[in-house]
């Protein structure tokens, strides 16, 4: 196989793995699969420009990225509605503390768990968990903690108040926490 | 412990830990929470998680 045709064929791999990606933070299946489309595309006019200095997952990856943000950006509009709405809603998540703010079950010790960042079983789990999190909540999540996007630009974007905004990564970052506590630690602790 | 200006409960603590990843907090907001943290060992275990978490998702669009 030449190396375009090589090029072609890991691109198809990672059909799955963009649309899951795409999936995650979109939070709309529709949307997913513009944007997917548009970056295999993408990929595929600009693989001249791909020097193969980084590994073309991790380039295939940044193309998405981009052309996920130019997404929300169209969609702005309903992204902020539906954001608004579900930001007011009321949550479980207070089910947590006590009246006096204490939490009712004390965390686990997680241990020093640097190294389960490189399994494919940790990482599944955690993409399981971010996409528990309600869609608002995951959609301003990932835009924090995967495509980088500082707290001020999240909250004028999706026009929500700057407390809005830290409230909502505040109870997905607690949510996420139990979830891979639950789904996790707590499974090694008991194995 | 008992809640006051500067005793703040777990619940607070837990919010300054994630606020203090998208903002700069406050000097009197810093100090409360490290006073917290100091006295608090299950509040430090979710500072070390939270900031885990963070790295973790570095690597999301690995898997």
């Amino acid at each position: 196989m030449n190396d375009v045709a090589q090029l072609d064929s890991t691109l198809a791999e990672l059909q799955p793995l963009l649309m899951k990606l795409a999936r995650l933070q979109l939070r709309n299946d529709a949307w997913a699969e513009d944007v997917v489309s548009e970056t295999m595309v993408a990929a595929i006019e600009k693989r001249p420009s791909f020097e193969g200095r980084s590994k073309y997952r991790t380039w295939v990856v940044g193309i998405l990225k981009h052309k996920i943000t130019d997404q929300l950006r169209r969609r702005m509009r309903e992204v902020s509605t539906e954001t608004q709405m579900e930001s007011v809603e009321t949550e479980t998540f207070d089910e947590l503390y006590d009246e006096d703010g204490r939490r009712l079950s004390p965390p686990l010790d997680w241990g020093d768990p640097e190294d389960v960042l490189s399994t494919q079983q940790f990482m599944a789990m955690l993409q399981a968990c971010v996409d528990e999190l309600p869609g608002s909540l995951g959609r301003v999540f990932l835009l924090r903690e995967w495509l980088e996007y500082e707290t001020t630009e999240i909250c004028k974007e999706l026009s929500i108040t700057a407390t809005n905004c830290h409230v909502m990564l505040f109870r997905a970052r607690m949510r996420l926490r139990e979830c891979v506590e639950t789904n996790w630690f707590a499974k090694r602790a008991a194995a | 412990m008992k809640e006051s200006w500067v005793m703040i409960p777990c619940r607070t603590a837990h919010r300054l830990i994630s606020e203090g990843m998208d903002r700069p907090l406050g000097l009197g907001e810093r100090a409360r929470l490290r006073l917290h943290l100091a006295m608090c060992a299950m509040c430090s275990r979710v500072e070390h998680q939270m900031d885990f978490l963070r790295r973790a998702m570095r690597h999301i669009d690995e898997g």
